[in-house]
This record gives C-alpha cells, sequence and structure tokens, in this order.
C-alpha cells in the first residue's frame, strides 16, 4: 500500500515544538540583574549581595576575596561600622534585616587566618604619598598598592590606623586584628612611615615634590569646645583626648561620677570607657534617642553595662571648688522644628534646670580638622577641604578624603572615600577622561546610587551579572511568597561582669554557623541566584538553565509573555517590557 | 533556610514540549509539567475532553512525551481501567497509568466512571485539575463552581448559587488508598504528593486547583500568587486523605489569609456584594471546620 | 468435543477459545449469561484475563477502547438499552480502529420494557463503524466469535456478534467445541498496529483538522470494503482447519428459485424448513441468509438475488418512519440491477419485539408475495392484531 500523508487514525507523529506560541506574546520578559539596596547604602562600595551569594554556594574563598577587592579591612568595620547597608537591606521590611555586619566580621576573619594572595595590576613607576593612616589613608594605600603603584604612608602617630587605633575603644576593636589587617596592606608593598608629621616635620612644599601625587587624609582631631565658662576647670576633659590615652594604656583618674555630654559615637565610647574604669557615668544629650547619631547596638550595649543616658538636657555651667569640678547644671530642652540636617532642633526650656554632682565631664559634642596643618594654597569649604566625590581639591596632584573633608564621619564613609580617591588618582595619573576607555564615568562604576565598585573600576568582577542594570530593587520589587520568615540571629555577648570588668571584646559576632544562616536569609536582591523558580513556573516549558550555569535562556519563539517567570522571581531579576522595544 | 530553595528538590527532566496551546498564563500546562516530572517516563496518560484536549497539541503534534489515549468526555477512569488491566495481562505492573481531567471530566460528566473504578479500586492516578468551570467551551458553570462566581451560564445577576461539591469528600467515601490536594503554587509538595501517589498500588487521586486567567478574569502573571491566595485563604486546603478515614492537612504554618484580596483580585467575583463575600467566607470557615474534625478523628 | 450448551455459553467459550485477555462488562438480559460463565472461567483459570466489573455498558465499551489501545485482546457482550448507551463509544471504538470483539444479543427496546428479540438495537448502531455478523445457531455463534477477532485484528475495526434473545441466547444445542490448540494456531496473539506504548510514546486521538479528517474517514471506509474479502479468507482457512463456513451471504435451494426469502438470525432456521416444504411441492422458492450487514454484501446480493421475480425481506427491525432496514438496505443495493434482472422486492416486518415468526408466517408472507406483482406497500407489517 502506499504511504499517505494521513495515519489511519490520530496517532501522533510529532511533538509541539513546530508550533511557535512566541509569536502570540506582546510582553516579553527580560533576564537582567538589578542592583541590591545594601550594595547601593554600603559607603565603602561593597559588593554584599556579592558575597553573600558566593557564601550560599559555599565558595568562601571565592567570597573573601571580593569582599577585599572593595574592603581592605572586613575585620574592622565588620565591628565597628554602622552598618547602613542593614537600614537598607530589603528584608527590613519583611521580617528582619540581614545581620551583614556580622557575616562581614566572619569574612574579615576567615581572610586573616586564611590570607588570600591578592591580585595587583602590573607594576607601575609612579609614587604616591598619603599622609594620615586612618581608614581613608588605608584604603586609598591598599585600592593604589593593589592598582600598581608604589605607595608610601606618612602620620603622626607612632603606629598606623589613625582614629581606629586612637579613638576606638579596644572592648570595640581588638588591636590584634587592625594590625593583621594593616599587616595584609604592608604585605602589598605599601611602606609605612610612622611618627612624621608632614607639614611639621617635612615641610609641605617639599613633601609635595616627592610624590606623583598626594592623598591627604589627616583626620579629624580637635574637639569641639562646649562653650562654656570654667570649661578648663580641672575635671572638664575633651572625651576624645581621654579615649586616646587610655588606648595608649593610661588609666585617667576621673574620681566617682562622670558626665559624657553628647550623642555619637565619641560619646558612647567615653560613657563606657569610664565605667570600665570604676566610674558611674551618666550621658547627657540633648535630644531623644530617636536622633542619637551613636550606633544602635553600642547605646543598648551602654545601657546594659549602666551608663545612664539623660536625653532633653544640656550642660549649662560648671560648678567648681577649690579649683576642681564639683557639678554641671543643666537645662532641660525640648525638641523644635527640624533643622538642616533633618533632625529636630532642640530647645531649652529656661527654668527647668537640675544639677548633677560630678567629678569629671568629658565633653564629646564632636571634632573639628586641623586646617592649619594642610597643605597651602589648599581651598577650604565649611570646615573641611574642599573634595569632590574623586578627592580631587583645588590642587592638581592633591587629592583628600576622610574626616579632613567635609564628609560624613564614619569608618565606612572614610574608606569609601579612600577607595574613590584611589580610582581619582589612577585616572589622573594614567590621564583618563571622565569617560575614558572601558565605561569609566563616574555613574557606570556607582552601585546604583551608591558608592563605585572597585570591581568595575579594574573590570573584574568575578561574580559575572547578567544583563546588569544600574537600577535599584526596591522591596515590591520582590515576590516574598517565596521566603519564610526567620529571625535574624543576635550576635553574641561577653557577660556583663566580664564587660564591665576589663577591656575585652564585648561582642563576639556569631558563630559559624550561625553567620553562614544569616548568609542564607539574604533575598539576593536583583541578582539571579539561580533559584530555578521562573525555570519551574513557566506554564510553557520556554526557560532553561544555561549549560554553563550562567543563569537561564529564556527561549522566545515559544514564550506566550504570560509574566509568571517576572511575577514570581523572588529578587527582581527579570522584569517584563512590551513586545518589539 | 529562609529561601524555598527548590531547584535541587524539582527534577530536571522535562516530559512536555514548548508549543503546547494553553493560554498564556494558564496552570493547566505547568500542573501537567510537575506532575509528570514526579511521574517520570514510564507513565501512560489518558485525557478525557478537557482544556488539555486542546493543549496537548492537534494531530499529528503531541505536547507530551509519554502516551497519551484521549478519550471521551466521561470515560476518564473506565478507560484507564482497560488500560491498567492490558498493562497488567502484560505483566507490566511497573507502568503507571494516569488520568488527567478537568473539573467537568471529574465531578460532573465523568463522576459515574470515576466513583466505577475508585468503588473497584483500580490502580490508577487520577489527577483532576480544576479551574473551576468549563474553560475550554467557554467558561459555564460545573460543579466544581464556587457560589457566587460569575461564569457565562451563571451571569452576573443571577450568579452560581450552589457551592462548589466536595469532590475529595466524595472520593474519601470510597475508602481509596490515597487522595491528596496540591497546587502549582507549591511545586515541591506536589511533586511529594505524586511520588507518595505513584509508590501506591489502587486508586490515587489527586485534586490540583489550577488558575485560569480568562475564566477567572485575572491578568495572566498571577496565576502562581492566585494559587497561593487560595491555599492561604483556606478556600482551597492542602490535605492528604489515607483511606477515606486518615486526614492531614500538609500546609506548614495555620495562618489563616483573609479572603477578601483572593475574591477581589478576580472578575467572576467583582459584582459580590459584602454580604456575599461574609457569605463566602463562612462556607470557607464550615468546611475548613469540619476538614479540622475530620483531623482530629484520625489523630 | 461436543457440548449442548446455550448460544450465550457458546459466545463466552468463543471469547475463551480467542484467549480475550481484558472483559469488561456490565449485566443485561438477556446477555448475563455471556459474562457470568466468563467470570467463571476467569474465576477458575480457565482464562488467563481481567475481568472487569465495571458500572456500566458505555464504561465497559471505554475500558475496551482502553485496553484495546494497550494491544490487549478485548471483548464484551451487551444488549439493547446496554448497547444504546455504548454509542458514543462505539464510534470511538471504530474511529482509534481497535479490534474490539463484543457479542450483542439482539433485544427490543423501551419503553415498555421488552426483554425479547429484536434487531433494532444492533441496526440503530449500523453507522458507527463496527462490522456486525449475524448468526442463526450456536455452533454458527462459537465459531463466528473467534473469527470475529481474527477479523477485527486483519482490519483493524471492531467486529459486533449478533444473537437473537432467547431464541439463540437461552436455547441450549450441540456445539463441537474445537482444541484449543488449533483455536491458538488459527488466531495467534494479536500483534498490534499502533499501541500505547511507554517505550515509543505517542498521543492517539488528538484533535483532527478539516484538512485531515476526511482522509482518516476514508481509510476507515476503505477498510470496511476490505473487511468483505478478509472475511471470505478467514472463513477458508475455518472451513480447513475445523470444517465449517458460514459465508457473508449464503443461498439456500436460491437456484433457480423465482421467489427468494432475505433473512438474518433464527428466522432464518424456521424459513429453512419453510423453503424445504414449498421445494417438496415444487414451488420455486428460495432462500438467502444474510450474515454480513455491515459491511453490507451488496455484490453477493445483487449476484443471487439478481435474476429472480420476486423477493420477500423479512425485518425483525424497524426504522420508524421509514420500515423494516434490511429491506431498505437490500433495495438500495439492487437498485443498479438492469429492469431485466432486477427483482420486485417486498419488504415484511414481523416478529418485533420478540414475537414469535412460525412457518404459518413464513407461508403467509410466500403466499401473499406471490399473489401480487408489484409490492402492496413498501413495508407490509405481518401478523399485527387488529
Amino acid at each position: 500500500m502506499p504511504e499517505r500523508r494521513v495515519s489511519p487514525v490520530a496517532v501522533s507523529q510529532t511533538s509541539t515544538l513546530v508550533t511557535k506560541t512566541g509569536s502570540w506574546k506582546y510582553i516579553r520578559p527580560l533576564y537582567q540583574d538589578r542592583v541590591a539596596p545594601c550594595n547601593a547604602g554600603c559607603p565603602v562600595g561593597i559588593d554584599i549581595e556579592g558575597y553573600m551569594s558566593l557564601l550560599r554556594e559555599g565558595r568562601w574563598d571565592e567570597a573573601r576575596d571580593l569582599l577585599l577587592l572593595e574592603n581592605p579591612l572586613p575585620a574592622t568595620t565588620g565591628r565597628v561600622c554602622h552598618h547602613p547597608c542593614e537600614t537598607s537591606c530589603n528584608r527590613r521590611q519583611f521580617d528582619e534585616p540581614v545581620s551583614i555586619h556580622a557575616v562581614e566580621r566572619m569574612l574579615g576573619d576567615y581572610a586573616l587566618e586564611h590570607p588570600p594572595s591578592l591580585t595587583r595590576a602590573a607594576e607601575r613607576s609612579e609614587e604616591v604619598g598619603i599622609v594620615g593612616s586612618g581608614p581613608a589613608g588605608l584604603a586609598c594605600a591598599y585600592h593604589l598598592a593593589r592598582l600598581g603603584y608604589g605607595v608610601t604612608v606618612f602620620d603622626a602617630a607612632p603606629e598606623p590606623g589613625g582614629m581606629l587605633r586612637l579613638g576606638i575603644p579596644e572592648y570595640r576593636l581588638p588591636r590584634r586584628l587592625l594590625d593583621g589587617e594593616i599587616e595584609r596592606i604592608r604585605a602589598l608593598g605599601v611602606s609605612f612611615q610612622c611618627g612624621v608629621r608632614i607639614g611639621q616635620d617635612v615641610p609641605w612644599r617639599s613633601f609635595l615634590g616627592l610624590f606623583d601625587a598626594v592623598f591627604v587624609s589627616t583626620g579629624a582631631h580637635l574637639g569641639k569646645d562646649l562653650g562654656l565658662q570654667k570649661e578648663n576647670v580641672a575635671g572638664v576633659r575633651a572625651g576624645l583626648a581621654f579615649l586616646k590615652a587610655v588606648n595608649r594604656g593610661e588609666r585617667p583618674e576621673l574620681g566617682r561620677r562622670v558626665v559624657v555630654v553628647g550623642g555619637g559615637n565619641t560619646a558612647i565610647d567615653c560613657a563606657r570607657t569610664a565605667m570600665r574604669l570604676g566610674a558611674e557615668t551618666v550621658v547627657l544629650y540633648r535630644r531623644t534617642s530617636a536622633e542619637m547619631p551613636a550606633i544602635p547596638d553600642e547605646i543598648e550595649e551602654a545601657e546594659r553595662e549602666g551608663v545612664q543616658l539623660v536625653f532633653l538636657a544640656a550642660p549649662v555651667a560648671f560648678h567648681a571648688e577649690d579649683g576642681r569640678l564639683r557639678a554641671v547644671e543643666c537645662v532641660r530642652m525640648r525638641l523644635g522644628d527640624a533643622d538642616a540636617s533633618g533632625r529636630r532642633r532642640p530647645i531649652p526650656v529656661p527654668d527647668d534646670r537640675f544639677t548633677i554632682e560630678v567629678d569629671t565631664v568629658l565633653s564629646a559634642i564632636g571634632e573639628n580638622a586641623d586646617l592649619a596643618g594642610l597643605p597651602p594654597e589648599l581651598a577650604v569649604q565649611e570646615s573641611g577641604v574642599a573634595a569632590d566625590a574623586l578627592g580631587t581639591t583645588s590642587r592638581a596632584g592633591v587629592f583628600a578624603g576622610g574626616d579632613v573633608t567635609n564628609a560624613a564621619r564614619t569608618v565606612a564613609d572614610a574608606l569609601g572615600a579612600g577607595k574613590r580617591a584611589a580610582v581619582g588618582i589612577d585616572r589622573y595619573l594614567r590621564r583618563l577622561s571622565d569617560d575614558g576607555p572601558n565605561g569609566t564615568g563616574l555613574p557606570a562604576l556607582r552601585f546604583g546610587n551608591g558608592n563605585i565598585s572597585m570591581a568595575r573600576w579594574r573590570d573584574a568582577d568575578p561574580v559575572h551579572r547578567i544583563n546588569a542594570l544600574n537600577e535599584l530593587v526596591e522591596f515590591d520589587d520582590l515576590n516574598t511568597s517565596h521566603f519564610r520568615r526567620v529571625r535574624r540571629r543576635r550576635d553574641d555577648r561577653l557577660s556583663l561582669a566580664e564587660s564591665r570588668g576589663g577591656f575585652a571584646e564585648v561582642n563576639l559576632g556569631l558563630d559559624h554557623e550561625d553567620a553562614v544562616s544569616e548568609a542564607l536569609r539574604c533575598f539576593n536582591c536583583g541578582v539571579c541566584n539561580h533559584c530555578d523558580l521562573c525555570l519551574i513556573f513557566c506554564p510553557d516549558v520556554a526557560i532553561s538553565r544555561r549549560a554553563n550555569g550562567g543563569g537561564y535562556d529564556i527561549a522566545l519563539e515559544y514564550c506566550k509573555g504570560c509574566g509568571v517567570c517576572a511575577e514570581e522571581c523572588p529578587r527582581g531579576a527579570l522584569t517584563l517590557t512590551r513586545e518589539g522595544l | 533556610m529562609s529561601q524555598v530553595m527548590i531547584a535541587d528538590r524539582v527534577p530536571t527532566h522535562e516530559l512536555m514540549t514548548s508549543g503546547h496551546l494553553a493560554c498564556p498564563g494558564c496552570a493547566a500546562p505547568l500542573a501537567m509539567r510537575l506532575v509528570l516530572k514526579a511521574l517520570g517516563p514510564q507513565t501512560i496518560v489518558v485525557m478525557p475532553a478537557s482544556c488539555w484536549s486542546i493543549i496537548a497539541g492537534p494531530w499529528p503534534q503531541s505536547s507530551l512525551k509519554v502516551p497519551l489515549y484521549h478519550t471521551a468526555f466521561e470515560t476518564g477512569a473506565a478507560t484507564a481501567s482497560g488500560v491498567r488491566a492490558a498493562l497488567d495481562m502484560q505483566g507490566d505492573r511497573d507502568t503507571t497509568v494516569m488520568v488527567w481531567a478537568g473539573d467537568g471530566g471529574t465531578f460532573d460528566i465523568g463522576l459515574q466512571a470515576l466513583s466505577g473504578a475508585a468503588e473497584r479500586n483500580e490502580d490508577i492516578l487520577y489527577c483532576c485539575y480544576d479551574n473551576e468551570a468549563y474553560m475550554n467551551t467557554g467558561v459555564q458553570r460545573s460543579s466544581a463552581t464556587p457560589r457566587g462566581a460569575w461564569t457565562s451560564t451563571t451571569p452576573a445577576s443571577h450568579p452560581e448559587a450552589s457551592a462548589k461539591k466536595d469532590i475529595v469528600a466524595v472520593l474519601a467515601a470510597h475508602h481509596i488508598p490515597y487522595i491528596a490536594t496540591a497546587t502549582v503554587a507549591y511545586p515541591v509538595d506536589l511533586l511529594e504528593k505524586v511520588k507518595k501517589a505513584k509508590a501506591i498500588r489502587g486508586t490515587r487521586f489527586l485534586h490540583i486547583l489550577s488558575p485560569c486567567p480568562p475564566g477567572w478574569k485575572f491578568p495572566d502573571e498571577a496565576t502562581i500568587e492566585l494559587a497561593r491566595m487560595a491555599v492561604a485563604c483556606r478556600v482551597f486546603p492542602l490535605l492528604e486523605i489515607e483511606d477515606g478515614v486518615r486526614w492531614r492537612f500538609t500546609m506548614d504554618d495555620d495562618t489563616t489569609e483573609p479572603l477578601q484580596p483572593y475574591l477581589r483580585c478576580q472578575g467572576r467575583f467583582a459584582h459580590l456584594t459584602d454580604e456575599q463575600i461574609a457569605q463566602f467566607q463562612s462556607d470557607v470557615t464550615a468546611r475548613w471546620k469540619w476538614i479540622e474534625r475530620q483531623v482530629a478523628a484520625s489523630e | 468435543m461436543k457440548k449442548v450448551i446455550i448460544g450465550n455459553h457458546a459466545v463466552s467459550w468463543g471469547a475463551r477459545l480467542a484467549r480475550a485477555e481484558v472483559i469488561s462488562a456490565y449485566p443485561i438480559t438477556p446477555q448475563t449469561q455471556v459474562v457470568e460463565e466468563l467470570s467463571e472461567m476467569c474465576a477458575d483459570g480457565r482464562l488467563d484475563a481481567r475481568f472487569l466489573k465495571v458500572e456500566s455498558e458505555h464504561s465497559a465499551m471505554a475500558a475496551c477502547i482502553g485496553a484495546s489501545a494497550t494491544g490487549a485482546r478485548a471483548f464484551t457482550a451487551t444488549s439493547s438499552h446496554g448497547l444504546a448507551l455504548m454509542h458514543e463509544m462505539l464510534h470511538w471504538a471504530a474511529g482509534g480502529r481497535h479490534p474490539i470483539v463484543m457479542a450483542n444479543i439482539n433485544r427490543a427496546l423501551g419503553p415498555g420494557w421488552n426483554i425479547w428479540t429484536d434487531q433494532t438495537d444492533s441496526l440503530s448502531q449500523r453507522d458507527t463503524g463496527w462490522v456486525q455478523l449475524y448468526c442463526e445457531t450456536n455452533q454458527e455463534v462459537l465459531d463466528t466469535t473467534i473469527m470475529a477477532f481474527r477479523l477485527a485484528e486483519t482490519v483493524d475495526l471492531p467486529v459486533m456478534i449478533v444473537l437473537d434473545a432467547f431464541y439463540l441466547s437461552h436455547t441450549a444445542e450441540p456445539v463441537d467445541i474445537p482444541d484449543q490448540d488449533a483455536v491458538d494456531a488459527f488466531l495467534p496473539r494479536r500483534q498490534a498496529r499502533f499501541k500505547l506504548d511507554v517505550s515509543d510514546p505517542h498521543a492517539f486521538g488528538a484533535l483532527v483538522r478539516p484538512d485531515s479528517y476526511m482522509e482518516m474517514r476514508l481509510q476507515l471506509q476503505e477498510a470496511m470494503e476490505r473487511t468483505r474479502d478478509v472475511f471470505d479468507r478467514v472463513e477458508v482457512e475455518w472451513q480447513q482447519r475445523f470444517g465449517r463456513r458460514y459465508g457473508a451471504v449464503e443461498a439456500y435451494r436460491a437456484d433457480d428459485a423465482e421467489l427468494l426469502l432475505v433473512t438474518s438470525g433464527t428466522i432464518t432456521s424456521t424459513a429453512r424448513f419453510v423453503v424445504d416444504r414449498r421445494r417438496e411441492r415444487n414451488e420455486a422458492v428460495g432462500l438467502v441468509k444474510v450474515k454480513m450487514f455491515r459491511p453490507f454484501p451488496v455484490e453477493r446480493l445483487r449476484a443471487l438475488l439478481g435474476g429472480a421475480r420476486q423477493v420477500a425481506v423479512l425485518d425483525r427491525n424497524l426504522s420508524p418512519g421509514r420500515g423494516g432496514i434490511f429491506s431498505e438496505e437490500t433495495r438500495a443495493a439492487l437498485y443498479d440491477l438492469p429492469e431485466e434482472t432486477r427483482p420486485a422486492i417486498h419488504g415484511y416486518v414481523v416478529g418485533l419485539g420478540g414475537r414469535d415468526v412460525t412457518p404459518t408466517v413464513l407461508d403467509e408472507i410466500i403466499d401473499r408475495t406471490r399473489a401480487s406483482a408489484v409490492p402492496e406497500r413498501e413495508d407490509v407489517w405481518v401478523g399485527v392484531n387488529p
């Protein structure tokens, strides 16, 4: 019998793949990564989402290397940073933010225990001098060294570290960790010249002639006066000077009662340190706890240790006896309208006064940069050196960053400024324009509107994001149905008795297992982590894994454009666009 | 772990192909795809008339990589009984015979054959993907249509007057070894139930809620969300029933979401007044409580 | 081996000797003994088959379809309302080209309830695509049941064996029961042309669009046309092995007959007696028995009936508004004969709902036919009380 076109019964001979249902669609899915808010919110510009993603897969060394690509001091920042990443963490709106600082701390410690061999770009002939070895100077030195430059860091103090070493109490940052992290920088070829005050021991003019570029990061060390009479009576001291003395190993006599004036980290550090020296300690702050700029965890710890916090109060007079402070008279405050900082302005309630008997007052209402010690002809703005985002100052070849500029005075901001200045110096020395090769314009380097990525500057992104868009992922872009509520792990703390009794580190971080489970709580906002949900939920079998593990392919000739994949993507790594656009 | 990392728990092999003719966002092909992932290639599908008669592709195509027999509307369970009998005679006890039927073919026209097969405890897996009306013919009501719903035969001025038939209770009364409910929103739960069913001999019944964008009138992309909401607001409890007497919930938390958002995002319920929604809620609550009593009696 | 068995058990024996693998049935008088006997055979191991006691005839046929689609030899039996309930699935079986064999015990349809013989049930299914073979004796029932499987599996069409309620179904006759080995040699295991097979997966019965549906139906029609010759070959082989054959159409004392009776089923036996008596009186009366109704043996009937002066067709059935179905089919078959050889066709509706068709009734039919050169009307109802 001749072969017929039509079989005698309706028996299939082929699959439905002959029907290209992709022609039905009027919207199409776009598979592209976006920016997690933690990355955008990190002043250092750390690829937090990236290392969380690597940790999820157990790729520890890669996670460490990615972290070190952006941050030279993770063991330090994991302890002392005010972690705005956690403030911007989308998970905050779901249950509690990921304990990013604890994961960073664990990775930072891991990096000290398992030192990486840090990659360096090809060696360059230019030499850069850095004045000030605080976080800004260290970051700039580190990144420049990794970019191939010769770097020498100068500091007036006997050891490098700046405020990290001078100002931050040992119970928050054990010095062996800071030493270890500085050692890692030294190992990159950076040389340190300590005990040298540039501008005094070496004139600026001759100093500037020694280097192809200079980075000024001398910090802010001058305590602000309270502006009250008898401020120089015995018993009234600058808080920062007190901390420096303790950090040098001195144990100043404070008497029985100490009042700390201020609400920032210096104030809390002073209070907790004074308490460790045996004093009853009160912190006086003119606003309420809501406006207090100190790190909330630190405030909580201070209270736990017995520091008394008095809000809406400010000192108005010191009462001395025999040339020695006896009491501080205070006025009650109330909050008025918001001021320029966005915080509500404190207004004295004139007749509402009270007096606290006191032996020592530590004033911690802020520090000023020593502008007199700066290189000549450097333009100043407000109370700091005028510098742009990449640290460029009014003098060619001179860059500045950290507390000496008008930037926010945090360790993270200083590290970020140092990194940006390293890029600025690199660009200056290599005479690159704003939009030079490799898309080196600043916006392209930023995580969203956050800090810049050294990975992008070095064109060495090890995360290989897919068609990355520099667009922030908001909470509403996520599909949280795929997440379960899991409590954030609390850092372990030293017992109260041990905390009060000395300068041992109080915050013990998370144990290894809990730190890993925190990493697993990460939503990986905006970045595909190959969870397969798009593939699993595709009603049209149109999504498949790429053979090399690099994400997914969408078969647009079959995709009907239902949008389920984008709707169900837990992390906003899939979006929809009108067909034909 | 905070994320449901299901990649490792869903088999990667595909026994269904693209190019099938389901509407965009239809849950029915997804349900089939997941079920076949759990069953594997040693499966024969018997399919009475339903949307899937079209989704499977016109001759000479097939969207399935397993044998498929299209049969008449009311005959799913009976035809499958015959397939099973033939396999038994060939000494093949391993191939799974699966009926894949819609709610019309299960709750209505196919109920007699299903009841017969269940009573005989035929060794078949009967899957009902339930889109709560005759969708293939243009959204006419079935006995799976919820009270209050618009369909093309229950206009909004006189919406569906009867409560949805409690099909799992009907099947439970047959004392078959295994009954489960599932949705596409919880793929791992679905797969686990299918795997469990696969290992059991006798009649197994799987009731899969399958949201239908054009029939329920919601945007295509919301299919999974609708299935999830149906579970969360207890309209579609996830259950297992063994031997018709051992009932248990399979949801991992017992929080309940309000019914209102589930109903309000579907055009078929757009006409409902707050009082009618309250009535709906009391239907849902009453059934939930009844199931709770079955569960309690099982413990 | 000879046994005295009722017609229903002859069916059961046929299915057993044919080694049916899946049997699916639902009880209905007067069929019930067929499946009762088969269930005994399955229970005591004389027949290795899965017996599905389903909940309706519709499901019985659906289960046979499922089994047949999976490559098994499937069998069922029914009657009257049961057959009517199967109607949809009869189309499905034929359209799917499933070689299912079914026995139908002719019974009248209600209302009012009537359990006695009447061919209207099976003839109502003439357009479903089933081969229909009508039987006259219990031996023919058994032989036809076995041959039906061979025929069905050769042409990929379902086959219906039809026998009269009570006159055959419940009447015991001596039947020669062939040896199993001999039947096995005649009817080997089924080799399905298409089947549900996980190692070669295909979909069966999907949507077929207008561009292909006719081509499939044409092949169904061609298979039906082929069935006439295939049946002859099957019967020839049966005769070689077992010494019996029946013919799609049988002529009895038809040579030179001026009047030929056309019969089917058990009326044929009565008609043989009457024809013999008329021949003894030298009356040129003969008989043509139609065994095969679908496909209708058009050429055979033209050859046998062409040249007779008169033909009287006996119909124990009724298509209301038209009349006897065999007479209509016969008229249509002979219409193309040249006028000089074309007989006058007299249709008689007899024996509906089990009414006895006695020699007296047949004599009346012969006499009335010979008395009128042209038919009195298209269909004459005989034996109807006023």
